[in-house]
């Protein structure tokens, strides 16, 4: 499995800034979005010289953009091309097979999470006895769409599914909490599926905060300090990467018989075992107060 | 079995212990996942020791420092 992000995050930039911006964040690949300004016939080699880690590509118009040459373009770089279903609506899927199999070529169909929309797409391509070359990927929306149905959505699709693409991720983590992400990504990780993960911003609008997320490499927790020592710290904003570490900074420098009062968006359980591992035993008391649903709040007290 | 893989970074904060929960128990005894996160899992580890001794082996695949990877097995009954 392959967690990558698409280039539509950093519209505009250069493309090994964007890899090495990746790279710093631990994912694994990009996803290259062609554009009409884009020259697609000298885009492989151009690749080749940047040695950036595509591993998908897109395109969400084909105005300007001939699909035979995208499907040399995929063929010569052995790397998928997805696009919205929508685009495609008046070419017959034979037609489309007969494009990429003649170039080696792989092409996946970017459906919604909506049930009718994949039956339709699987019936067809068994239908038409579409050859390997011709796959789906999943356009997953949570702050959207209802992902009641993921679950029938992933077993109609699990067979042809080559590509998620997942419209948000990344600083929209926190704001797709309670949407249904985490069950469905359980149900992804017990069906065995191993391809990649493309996160791209759910709207144009949470560019700034994508920008600010591929480009900044620690977060600060904001803790502030009361007049008796005691210290108050609401991870909330920290990134779940960084938590950790702000929590047990935050607690290594408390005096002694002070007590951190700590707010979270998840069940603080995973804090008392990250103390209990980290610290000598009997150097603090933990309390969970509360329990949910949405803040949770716990106190270390230092002995 | 197919190698099964949980990438954790993409769950939201509240959702991804019981995410991991659940896939654990899922899993059939002898079976394992990766699970893949962007910090070491360390604590997770202890709460899995907690909650489920004896059930799991736990392997690093890879120890950071942008990912981290563990094999998180199911004990053979």
């Amino acid at each position: 499995m392959k967690l990558s992000l698409s280039t539509a995050a950093a519209p505009g930039g250069e493309l090994d800034t964007f890899d090495e911006a990746c790279r710093a964040r631990g994912l694994e690949g990009i996803e290259l979005v062609i554009g009409p300004g884009d020259d697609v016939p000298t885009l492989a080699a151009r690749l080749a010289a940047a040695r950036v880690r595509v591993v998908a590509l897109r395109v969400e118009t084909l105005d300007g953009i001939p699909l035979a040459d995208l499907a040399r373009l995929s063929g010569a770089l052995s790397l998928p091309l997805s696009l919205p279903l929508g685009i495609v609506a008046g070419i017959s899927l034979t037609d489309l097979a007969r494009t990429f199999t003649e170039a080696g070529g792989t092409l996946l169909l970017g459906f919604a999470t909506d049930l009718d929309q994949v039956l339709a797409v699987t019936t067809a391509l068994r239908e038409t006895n579409a050859p390997p070359d011709v796959g789906l990927a999943w356009e997953l929306r949570p702050s959207s769409e209802d992902l009641g149905v993921s679950g029938a959505v992933l077993l109609t699709a699990r067979e042809r599914l080559g590509l998620v693409r997942l419209y948000g991720g990344g600083p929209e983590q926190r704001d797709q909490d309670g949407r249904g992400v985490g069950p469905l990504f359980v149900d992804l990780a017990l069906s065995g599926y191993g391809g990649p993960i493309v996160l791209t911003p759910s709207r144009p609008e949470e560019l700034p905060r994508w920008h600010k997320w591929l480009t900044s490499k620690n977060v600060v927790g904001c803790g502030s300090a009361r007049a008796t020592g005691e210290m108050e710290l609401d991870v909330r904003d920290v990134e779940p990467k960084d938590r950790l570490g702000t929590i047990l900074g935050a607690f290594r420098v408390l005096p002694r018989g002070a007590t951190l009062h700590i707010t979270l968006d998840h069940d603080p359980s995973c804090m008392y075992y990250a103390l209990d591992e980290s610290e000598p035993p009997g150097t603090f008391d933990f309390r969970k107060i509360g329990d949910g649903p949405e803040v949770w709040h716990a106190e270390v007290k230092r002995l | 079995m197919a190698n099964l893989e949980l990438d954790i970074r993409i769950v939201p904060p509240r959702e991804k212990h019981p995410a991991i929960f659940r896939t654990f128990d899922a899993l059939g005894a002898g079976e394992g996942f990766t699970l893949i996160n962007d910090h070491d899992p360390f604590p997770l580890r202890r709460q899995f020791e907690a909650t489920r001794p004896g059930q799991f082996q736990w392997t690093y695949v890879e120890e950071g420092p942008t990912v981290w990877r563990v094999l998180i097995e199911k004990s053979k009954a």
